[in-house]
């Protein structure tokens, strides 16, 4: 019953959490314009990260300082330096120096000047003795790519010798020519879901905590589950923008080969799906946190569980059983496989939808998980 | 006495106005809006509030008075609900606050301590967004900010960011936070820490305005200031140590004490045996010579022994130089019920 006049009958149960989900909503929502370093930062973060990893991490390596010690001086070992010279002209690979002493070039080696030395010793041949390389495993993609392309020399040479007639296997690609930038591409993506949940889901109810706002929240009559729904929605609403706005660039500015306009909003329904799961995951683990701190203190290794194994940068294949069971549960090794196959592979809408459905549970799980943690009291 | 002198002792013998002031009628007569039975909550071993008990009527302003960590937050955030207490009940408007919160959740209205306005949204949204959250909507929900905002006085700030309000205005708007949905009860806690003396007071006035406009709203008000006690509420509880030493009107409280008034005489020339005898007679107490023609004494309230003295001595052919009467504050009941100051903690 009312007392004063013209005071509005307000919305009970259903009406009331639609409404109080809404509120919380709108405000992340004004929040966030209102401070645009959040958005800019949180997707300045993933693309400074795709450029800084794209353009160091896999770049084609050059200009290993190598040391090649021709000690046979035959025909064989001329053709190695032929194919050394190669690498330094054509690829660009090493920069060699080629010495008569075998003991020089190991010092050099150990004082940091090689990375590595190509020992051709005495009586090289096909039949032996073969070339000996020596590398500076301290640095382990020098000494894979040293030891691959001087093996690739010797092959040669060695088949040239006694190989005639042997096939060269057959490589075909079945997708259009990718750099590694844009196969990074739907991690950036979900970089920028990850930031972006970070930021409006998790840091926000830590600070709305801390300061106080999460106190008015409480007192309210809108239910528990619809509180936390509001507030991982929230995080969503912010995550998901923050996506869209890097799938956008992504679709503009790198060569991804899309089966249409059902498969952009495939890709855009995607990041939604996964912004959901990842704030579901971030209000979870704050369900009782209540100093930023924590975020402080776990934010390091939250990145470290769920964007490393999700295969973003490597291929999950290759992990070890202990974190390929992470991957399995990760949501964003889910919303990554559904943006490469909507973006890389060019497929179908459809390719989508198992990822979706792990996607939704994985947040229903989190958000009944959560509502069981939430405790509603200050 | 001459007419001179009497003229001249006329601005002295102004009474302040406390002691005309009426003891307002108790309220137990009203509805309770609110029913505390031995309300406790212990935090391990320590009891925060210790088997609290108190009503407070529909359309009254009680006051929760004592020093920081009194226990006086604890009891709001109990019946508030978000707290739950360790026994006891507490009901607003006959709900009970554990086994049906969402009833009184409905029912009440917070201002709690901290701040719970968004800094980076408007006047405006920062109303919108608590209104949903209290099911409004609508014409009607503009409706309700509209006459809020002019009851607080921000209708020409409504559309300002709030990081950019001053601290008066930015609790001003706390508090049409508080009340935007019509709330039976409103839980102040602590409405005017912090802020200067002039936000204070229209703070005080608004909040009279708000009970103007509303007969029936109850207010449950925390704090450590006396004067504010004193200003807004009919009733008064002293809690220390998580317990209610008291609880009465203001003027009840203060007329209760037997020695709460001080007087400071000082007079032409010094006080004889037969003067303090006389005034003594008058009912003072506590006589003590603080000068040699300045005395102190304390008396009952109320009851204008100082005013009494200052004429006896006249007639007794002594001038007055000087004439002091200290108004009996909350904080003198305070000290009285507890043995120490409220700010000495």
């Amino acid at each position: 019953m009312r007392r004063a006049d013209g005071v509005p009958k307000p919305a009970r149960g259903i009406g009331l959490a639609v409404l109080g989900i809404a509120a919380i909503c709108q405000r992340a929502y004004l929040t966030l314009w209102r401070q645009p370093v959040l958005i800019i930062s949180t997707m300045l973060f993933p693309l400074v990260y795709l450029l800084v990893l794209g353009n160091s991490l896999n770049r084609q390596l050059r200009h290993i300082p190598v040391a090649v010690v021709d000690e046979a001086g035959n025909a064989a070992s001329a053709s190695c330096r032929r194919g050394v010279m190669a690498l330094e002209t054509g690829r660009q690979l090493v920069d060699a120096v080629f010495l008569d002493d075998r003991e020089e070039a190991l010092r050099g080696l150990h004082r940091g000047a090689y990375r590595g030395v190509w020992i051709l010793p005495f009586r090289l041949s096909p039949k032996g003795p073969g070339p000996a390389f020596v590398g500076d495993n301290t640095d382990r993609f020098s000494f894979d790519a040293l030891d691959q392309a001087f093996r690739q020399i010797w092959d040669e040479i060695a088949r040239g010798e006694e190989g005639k007639g042997v096939v060269d296997a057959a490589r075909l690609e079945a997708y259009p020519y990718l750099d590694y930038l844009t196969y990074l591409g739907p991690a950036v993506v979900c970089l920028s879901i990850f930031m972006g949940s970070m930021v409006s889901g998790g840091l926000q109810v830590l600070e709305d905590r801390m300061y106080g706002y999460h106190e008015g929240y409480l007192v309210t009559p809108i239910s528990t589950g619809a509180l936390v729904t509001g507030n991982v929605l929230a995080g969503t609403v912010v995550a998901s923008l923050a996506g869209m706005l890097v799938l956008a660039a992504i679709l503009l500015l790198t060569p991804v080969t899309v089966a249409g306009g059902g498969a952009v909003a495939a890709g855009a329904a995607t990041v939604f799906l996964t912004s959901l799961a990842i704030s579901a995951v971030w209000f979870l683990l704050f369900a009782r946190a209540r100093s930023v701190s924590v975020l402080r203190g776990m934010f390091g290794i939250i990145n470290a569980l769920l964007f490393f194994p999700s295969g973003a940068l490597y291929p999950v294949e290759s992990y070890p059983p202990w974190l390929r069971a992470i991957s399995r549960i990760d949501p964003l090794t889910y919303g990554l496989n559904a943006l490469r196959d909507l973006l890389l592979r060019g497929s179908p809408p459809s390719s989508a939808y198992p990822q979706w459905v792990f996607l939704l549970t994985f947040a229903l799980v989190c958000g009944v998980l959560t509502r069981v943690l939430f405790r509603r009291e200050v | 006495m001459t007419p001179r002198d009497s003229r001249a002792l006329e601005p002295l013998l102004d009474a302040p106005p406390f002691l005309d002031e009426p003891v307002r009628p108790a309220p137990e007569q009203r509805p309770a809006s609110i029913q505390v039975e031995k309300l406790t909550k212990k935090f391990g071993e320590i009891a925060a509030d210790d088997a609290i008990s108190f009503s407070v009527g529909a359309g009254e302003t009680y006051g929760i008075l004592g020093p920081n960590g009194a226990g006086k937050t604890t009891l709001i955030r109990m019946l508030t609900t978000l707290l739950p207490p360790t026994s006891g009940t507490a009901r607003i408007r006959g709900r009970d606050v554990v086994t049906e919160r969402p009833a009184v959740r409905a029912l009440i209205g917070t201002v709690s301590q901290a701040v719970t306005t968004d800094e980076n949204l408007t006047v405006e949204e920062n109303l919108s967004v608590q209104g949903k959250m209290y099911g409004l909507a609508g014409r009607g929900l503009k409706r309700m900010i509209d006459r809020r905002l002019a009851q607080v006085g921000l209708t020409e700030r409504r559309r300002q960011i709030t990081r950019e309000l001053s601290g008066g205005m930015r609790r001003r708007l706390e508090i049409a936070r508080g009340v935007l949905h019509s709330p039976h009860v409103l839980f102040l806690d602590e409405p005017t820490t912090g802020l200067d003396p002039q936000s204070r007071r229209s703070i005080w006035e608004m909040l009279g305005e708000l009970k103007a406009a509303d007969a029936e709203l109850s207010i449950i008000l925390t704090t450590h200031s006396m004067d504010e006690a004193d200003f807004l509420c009919d009733r008064v509880a002293i809690l220390d140590q998580g317990r209610i030493l008291c609880e009465d009107s203001p003027a009840a409280l203060k007329h209760s004490l037997e020695t709460g008034e001080r007087t400071e005489i000082e007079t032409d020339r010094v006080l004889g045996a037969a003067d303090r005898e006389a005034v003594l007679a008058l009912g003072a107490r506590n006589w003590r010579t603080i000068a040699p023609a300045t005395v102190e004494f304390q008396s009952r309230p109320g009851e204008g022994v100082g005013r009494l003295a200052a004429q006896l001595l006249e007639e007794r052919g002594l001038r007055i130089l000087q004439l002091t009467i200290a108004p009996v504050t909350l904080e003198d009941v305070f000290f009285s019920y507890t043995g120490r100051g409220l700010r000495a903690e």
